[in-house]
Order: structure tokens, then C-alpha cells, then sequence
């Protein structure tokens, strides 16, 4: 059995295992225990924090502190359990009041942006990898600066300019070719502004001399280069940016979660 | 009229002479001096004429008292020969690290570790001048040519405590490491006022033992003494045979070297230019041959090929301590009534020594030593058609990691790698942690780049690999460059570079780059000659660490691992986990 197979099994049993086993602690115990509601609470909260604590061994890459791989394991896994965790916590109903509303949503806005950052972060580099054309993200503008500089070389200067294409290319091509692009086709895996593009510069092609055409080939290949980068930068970028999303709900969680544990024991004196 | 092409002169042999201060009065000189008095000219080919050899591969070189000629672990492409005075070889133990230009393996502590989490942020490249203050037992000057020279300030301190033996006039060193690139193993230095040494390139040397007999046999004599017997008895082929019996095949035993020392020079001028062809690479054993003998991969790396289509196709790549022409060796010996000819091709990438073991000394002693169940088992011909077809024998790694890859590995000649940094792209997110962790762990100096060339879904970045043939480490003049243990990490002790670029010039990879350096306030520390003050840097697996390398530690998705790429199975079980 593959190694990554064999380690999602073993990750998925455990999950199993460790969520009946607290949910029948929940029925057997939700109404035998006096503080059972603080007890889930602490269970909660540590388990949160033992998810927080991947983004400090993160930053302490000198320290043997176990691989960063196996960490991302404890933390996927332990985050599905939260959410049993939370739902125990909730005794299973909806939360009442604007405190309690907010921290739920805080806590599903976390959990859901840590999902989506593990569907984007196993799906999207197999795109890049099929895609080719590896490029590291922040090389990107400097390669599209030299791209654009290419097509204009070719478009606006040199002896063999020719009217037609330099019009067409100020009409049709700089806009494309002066920044990044089609940040939710390339998402999406649509073709359709790259084919919109080829088109054109298929129709144009028929106004063109022999020479011309030589140039305008040049130029298709500088549009298929620009829309490989725009690919990776679109990709790149939401691979990067999710976690800007995941980190600072995060943060706030905690925040939230700390002076709930406040405002518990500020006004628990009437519920003991 | 189509273009003409541009015609230039065909590179030669001695293009490039060794020194090309070397006069006539000088070869004539050698001429009168043993061992080249007693060689007969007329025994070296036209095109290789003594004379020749000697004034385009050789030079005369001269060494003070106390000043380091070769020095222990460091590999070189020349041998010496004394003309006058004298030098002396230090005998085990060596002299102490610090003194030969390392820097001392070890671990950081836990308090240094520790005090990681809250040094302040240095400057890039940055270095306290308490840091870079070198070993007082050893000292550097230039000599009238500008090459710089390493020499031990307390020489008689030395002689006190180490054990030494005096070599004089006549005696030669370092020929076994210059031919079968093998590191030093012993340190010498000049004892008397001036030792005048004669420093051949491993091309003269070969050139000179091909065409005289005496010093082929001299030298041959000595490797079988010094490093055949040893490597013999570590080789599982030859673990039944008794004492006398690889005594004897030990005496049978050919040498042969292909390819060029060094190659990486010629290897990144052709892969810039894109031209690497395996088709150029020179043959050792050709595809149809009748089967000479076992060949054993002694040092650098060959390529199994096979004919397919126009060209030939590479079905794997051999290294130190694997051997090739076993099976149809052993086929005919168990069925000699139908003999099967060399079923591959195999070539030289590089540099490559091998050993040869005739086939009749396969024959009369090495396979009637070896049990049933060790001998392989007879070509059948069905498996012969099968295996040239893609896509056959698929629980082989070659098959599993697809003949694009492993093309792409050995034109890429990343089989040298002991410790490539393989990046998988279907997992890797490019978060960049690996760079992060790497200049976290090197004081915010990130030795790598995580990008380089790529095949399907694996790319190789661009660090150091800690090459099998470490190529970068000839002609490091302070021993800065070395290995951290025998067989271990390559690393550069910044404390002994003197930036003179010998190392990251010869890299074939680009993995080592120049950077100039700073004190900790940021400013860039010159020299007397008011010019940045350069040192190499590269890659050094996290030598000083706990845990390994960082790099491969901080990948949350396992797509980074620093593999030895030699190993194909693990590459194979590793891309496919």
C-alpha cells in the first residue's frame, strides 16, 4: 500500500475511533457530570491551541521538533476532531446571542478555510505540475515585464515594423500583456479568454503579408508564454493567499475563545 | 547562396598547456632526470611524443619549507615527483583539522540552538571578525606566480608531535589519487628550504604509463598494494574467494579510465549550449561485443544504453561499487553451447575508473566460487526482445520511474547527488517554508533556490547535491572546501576561503555561489586592497543541526526530500509513496 494512502487510512481510523469514542462519553456523561459544559470547554480550547501551536513550530525550523509533515497530519486530523469537539460543546443546538453567534461562525469560518486550504493545497499543485512552465511567483512580473518588452520590440519597433500589427497590437495585445490576468478563468481551468485571444490573432493573420506573419507568430508564442504565467500567478496566488484568510481568523478565534473563557467565569457564579 | 558555416580550428589536446612557462631548457632538463632518462622515445606515439607530454602536461614547482603541497582528503588531478630537496608525509593520525583548513564537525549545542529564538536579526552574509580568525598554526602567502600557499608556522612543533617520512629526489606521490580520483590520503609538506617538485596532470600520467611499461607496472603495483586488495575483499562478487585465490585475481585485475577529469568545465559549456548527447560520450563496453571481462565501477559513473530507433536509449546509470557484464559473463559460462554477446552499451559520463576482470579470470575463479543461487540466471531470449520495449518488466525502478526520467537524470548527470534536493510538484504548494526554514537555520542566508530543471512532476533546485565526484573540491587551494566526514556532507569552512572561486567555478551545477561578506554592523569587510573580501557558500545539509536537514523537516506536504539519487529504487519508491 502507498505510503500516503496507508497514512490518510491510519489518520481516518483514528479520527473515527476518537469521535465515537467522544460522543458516547457525551451520552453517558452529558448529564452525570456537574461541569460537564467546562470540562468540553477545556478539551475544546486545548485542542485548539494544540492546532495553533503548528503555526510556532513553523517559525522554529531550527529545532527538532518533529517534521513539519508530520505536524500538518496531527493538525488536519485534530481539526476534523474539533469539530466534534465543538458540536459536543454546543450539546448539539444552535448558539444563542451575539457573543456566542459570533464565536460559532468564527469557529466554522476557521474550520472552513482550513478545509478549503487542504482541497486547494492538494489540487492545485497537480495543475501547476500538468501546466509546466515552472516559475517561482515573485519572478513573475519581472518575466512579464520582459515579455511585454519582447512583443513590443517586435510590434512597435525594429526595420520590419508594420502599421497593421503595431495597431492591432495597441488595440488587442498591450492591455493583456501589461499586467496579470484572468485571475478567475485560469482558477476556474477555463481556456476561453486565451482561445478569445487566438482567435483573433487567427483572423488577423489573413491581412498580413508573408514577413508580417513571421511576426505575428512570434507574438503568439509571447501570448501563450504571458498566459502560462498568468496561470501560475493566479494559482500561486491563491495558494499563498488562502492562509491569509485561515492565520487571522485564527487569531481571532483565540481572542474570542479567551474571553469566553473570561465572560464564563465572570458570570458562572449563578450556574455552579 | 545559403550561409557559410563559421570554420575555426578544431580544439586539441594541448590547447591549454599545464604551464605554459615551461621551457625548452626545462623539458630538456627533465629528459636527463630518472625516470624519463631511461624512457625511450620512440615507444610514445606521434601524436603523444614524450617531449610533448612533458612540456604541455607538466610543471615545476617549488615549495618553501613548511608550505602544504597536498593535503589529506582533498582531491587532485596531478601526481609529484621530486626533483630536489625534499618534502615529508605525515603519517596517521593526521595533522589536527584546524590546521589542515576545516573546520571541526560537530553539532551546535543546545545553548546555541536554543539561543536562536532570540539572536537579533544579522546582516546578510554577515561574519564577526572573532569568527573568521584563523588557526595561528598555519599561515598563507602568495608565491611569485600569485598562487596561494598554505604553510605551518611551527614547523618544528609539528615534526615534534606528528609522525612523519621524508620523501627526497626521485620519489613520486599522489599518483593513485590523480588517476582514480580517489581523495588524498595523506598530507605532505616541503621540509627542506626549497623542495623543487615536478607536478604532472593526470592526462601526462596516463599518457606516460601507456607508453612506458616501467612506470605502468610501478604504479600499477601500487594501487594493487595500496587500494585494490582492500576494495577487492569489501566487494561481495569476490567475498568465496580465499586469501590466495583474490591474491590472485587482485594480480589479474586491469585498469582503465575514460572520459575527462575535468569534465564539468566542458559539461556546462555543452549544456548551455543544450548539446549534451549520450551518443558522444566515449564507449567502454559496446552493445554486440564479445563479453572481456566484469567491469567495476571504481570512481565517477557510466551509462547503460541500448539500441532503440536512430539512437540509443539509457536503461540506467552505474556508479562506484556497482558492476556491469556480469549476466552475460555468467550466461556463458552455464551455457556455453549458446553464447550471447555484451547485451548493452556502456559509457563514461565524465570521468569513470574501472576495474576490468578478464573473463577468463571470471571464469577459472570468481564464478566457480559463487553458490547456485548467487550466479545470475541464464539471458533468456524472450527477455531479451521484452526488455528493450517501453513499459516492460514493470516492477523494475527503471520501469517505474519511465524512461523520460531517467534520461533526464543522467543527461542532467544528477546521479552524481548523494543528497539532491527532489522536489515532487504534485505536492509541493511553493509556500516556501523549505527557503524559510533553510535561512532561519543559516542566520537568514538561504543556501538554495527552490527552483531548477524539472522532468513530468519532479524537479531537481538548484542546491548542492553533496556530490559522489565532487568535482568542486579539486584545486581548492586552503582546503577550505571538504568533506565533513569520509564519504560525508561537502562543506565550506568560511574561515579558510579565500574566495578565490576554484570551487563554484567547477561546480557543474551552479549549486555554490560567491557572496561578499559583511561585520555585524552591515558593513562589507574589504581587504588591503580596498575589494569586497568574497567566500563561497553553499548548501551544507544542516551540518551543525539537530534533526537533519531543515529544508526537507519544514515541508508540511512531504514533497521535498534530499535523496540519493545513485539509489533508484528509493527515487522510485519515493515518487510513487
Amino acid at each position: 500500500m502507498k505510503r500516503f494512502h496507508r497514512q490518510f487510512l491510519l489518520g481516518s481510523f483514528l479520527l473515527l475511533l476518537a469521535s465515537t469514542g467522544a460522543v458516547m462519553a457525551h451520552r453517558r456523561w452529558s448529564r452525570a457530570l456537574p461541569d460537564y459544559g467546562y470540562l468540553t470547554g477545556w478539551v475544546l480550547l486545548g485542542a485548539i491551541i494544540l492546532l495553533a501551536v503548528y503555526n510556532a513550530r513553523k517559525k522554529l525550523p531550527f529545532l527538532p521538533l518533529g517534521s513539519s509533515e508530520s505536524w500538518l497530519q496531527i493538525h488536519i486530523y485534530a481539526g476534523f476532531f474539533t469539530v466534534v469537539l465543538f458540536l459536543i460543546h454546543l450539546n448539539f443546538r444552535v448558539p444563542t446571542g451575539w457573543f456566542e453567534g459570533t464565536l460559532a461562525w468564527l469557529y466554522l469560518l476557521v474550520t472552513g478555510s482550513g478545509v478549503a486550504g487542504l482541497i486547494l493545497s492538494r489540487v492545485l499543485p497537480r495543475r501547476l505540475a500538468t501546466r509546466g512552465g515552472e516559475v517561482i511567483y515573485e519572478r513573475i512580473p519581472a518575466l512579464r515585464h520582459s515579455l511585454r518588452q519582447e512583443a513590443e520590440a517586435l510590434a512597435l519597433g525594429g526595420e520590419m515594423k508594420s502599421p497593421a500589427i503595431a495597431e492591432f497590437y495597441a488595440r488587442q495585445l498591450s492591455g493583456f500583456l501589461a499586467g496579470p490576468g484572468n485571475f478567475w478563468p485560469h482558477l476556474l481551468e477555463s481556456r476561453r479568454p486565451l482561445n478569445a485571444i487566438m482567435t483573433e490573432l487567427e483572423e488577423f493573420r489573413r491581412y498580413l503579408n508573408e514577413s508580417e506573419r513571421a511576426t505575428l507568430e512570434k507574438l503568439r508564442d509571447i501570448v501563450r508564454r504571458k498566459d502560462g504565467l498568468d496561470y501560475h500567478h493566479a494559482l500561486q496566488r491563491t495558494l499563498k493567499l488562502w492562509l491569509f484568510v485561515h492565520l487571522p481568523l485564527t487569531y481571532s478565534l483565540m481572542m474570542f475563545s479567551l474571553l469566553h473563557v473570561v465572560l464564563v467565569f465572570a458570570f458562572s457564579a449563578g450556574t455552579r | 547562396m545559403p550561409p557559410t558555416p563559421p570554420i575555426v580550428e578544431r580544439p586539441q589536446r594541448w590547447d591549454a598547456a599545464f604551464d605554459p612557462a615551461m621551457t625548452d631548457a626545462d623539458v630538456d632538463r627533465l629528459l636527463a632526470i630518472a625516470p624519463f632518462s631511461r624512457m625511450s622515445p620512440d615507444n610514445f606515439p606521434k601524436r603523444t611524443p614524450l617531449r610533448e607530454i612533458l612540456r604541455h602536461d607538466t610543471s615545476i614547482r617549488r615549495y618553501r619549507k613548511g608550505e602544504i603541497i597536498v593535503r589529506q582528503g582533498d582531491y587532485g588531478t596531478s601526481a609529484f615527483l621530486i626533483l630536489n630537496g625534499a618534502t615529508r608525509v605525515v603519517l596517521k593520525p593526521d595533522l589536527p583539522l584546524s590546521l589542515l583548513g576545516r573546520q571541526a564537525p560537530g553539532k551546535k549545542g543546545i545553548f546555541r540552538t536554543l539561543a536562536q529564538l532570540w539572536s537579533p536579526l544579522r546582516p546578510p552574509e554577515s561574519f564577526s571578525r572573532a569568527r573568521l580568525r584563523q588557526d595561528r598554526g598555519v599561515g598563507a602567502r602568495e608565491n611569485e606566480n600569485n598562487e596561494v600557499r598554505v604553510f605551518l608556522q611551527d614547523l618544528p612543533r609539528v615534526l615534534d608531535k606528528h609522525r612523519t617520512e621524508e620523501m627526497t629526489a626521485g620519489d613520486v606521490f599522489g599518483e593513485i589519487a590523480a588517476l582514480s580520483r580517489m581523495p588524498r590520503t595523506s598530507t605532505i609538506f616541503g621540509s627542506s628550504d626549497t623542495a623543487e617538485l615536478l607536478e604532472i596532470r593526470w592526462q601526462g600520467l596516463r599518457d606516460l604509463m601507456r607508453s612506458d611499461d616501467q612506470l605502468r607496472q610501478h604504479i600499477n603495483r601500487v594501487y594493487r598494494e595500496r587500494a585494490l586488495a582492500s576494495y577487492l575483499r569489501a566487494t561481495p562478487l569476490f567475498r568465496h574467494l580465499t586469501k590466495e585465490q583474490l591474491a590472485q585475481v587482485a594480480e589479474q585485475i586491469e585498469f582503465a579510465t575514460y572520459g575527462d577529469y575535468d569534465w564539468s568545465g566542458e559539461y556546462k559549456r555543452l549544456a548551455q549550449a543544450g548539446s549534451v548527447r549520450p551518443e558522444k560520450e566515449p564507449v567502454i563496453v559496446q552493445e554486440g561485443d564479445y563479453p572481456n571481462g566484469v567491469v567495476l565501477v571504481r570512481a565517477g559513473f557510466a551509462r547503460v544504453s541500448r539500441k532503440f530507433g536512430s539512437g540509443e536509449r539509457t536503461l540506467n546509470y552505474i556508479g562506484a561499487g556497482q558492476f556491469f557484464g556480469l549476466n552475460e559473463i555468467a550466461h556463458n559460462f552455464q551455457k556455453p553451447q549458446q553464447p550471447v554477446d555484451s547485451q548493452y552499451t556502456l559509457r563514461a559520463i565524465g570521468y569513470t575508473h574501472l576495474l576490468i576482470v578478464p573473463t577468463r579470470v571470471m571464469e577459472q575463479s570468481v564464478l566457480p566460487s559463487l553458490p547456485r543461487n548467487e550466479l545470475p540466471p541464464p539471458i533468456s531470449p524472450a527477455k531479451e526482445t521484452f526488455e528493450v520495449l517501453p513499459g516492460a518488466d514493470p516492477d523494475s525502478a527503471r520501469e517505474r520511474i519511465g524512461a523520460e526520467t531517467l534520461e533526464f537524470l543522467t543527461t542532467n548527470r544528477f546521479f552524481n547527488g548523494t543528497a539532491t534536493m527532489v522536489i515532487d510538484l504534485d505536492r509541493c504548494t511553493r509556500c516556501d517554508d523549505c527557503v524559510r526554514a533553510c535561512a532561519s537555520t543559516h542566520d537568514n542566508n538561504p543556501r538554495f533556490l527552490r527552483h531548477g530543471p524539472s522532468s513530468g512532476r519532479m524537479m531537481i533546485a538548484n542546491a548542492c547535491m553533496h556530490c559522489a565526484d565532487p568535482v568542486c573540491m579539486i584545486g581548492c587551494p586552503t582546503g577550505a572546501i571538504h568533506r565533513e566526514s569520509f564519504a560525508g556532507q561537502v562543506v565550506i569552512n568560511p574561515v579558510t576561503c579565500i574566495g578565490c572561486k576554484a570551487c563554484a567555478n567547477n561546480c557543474p551545477y551552479d549549486a555554490i555561489r560567491m557572496v561578499d561578506i559583511r561585520d555585524e554592523r552591515g558593513e562589507f569587510m574589504l581587504g588591503e586592497d580596498l575589494k569586497p573580501i568574497s567566500k563561497a557558500t553553499k548548501c551544507d545539509l544542516c551540518v551543525e543541526n539537530h534533526g537533519g536537514p531543515a529544508c526537507q523537516r519544514a515541508c508540511p506536504h512531504g514533497a521535498l526530500e534530499r535523496m540519493n539519487l545513485n539509489d533508484l529504487d528509493a527515487l522510485t519508491d519515493w515518487m510513487n509513496r
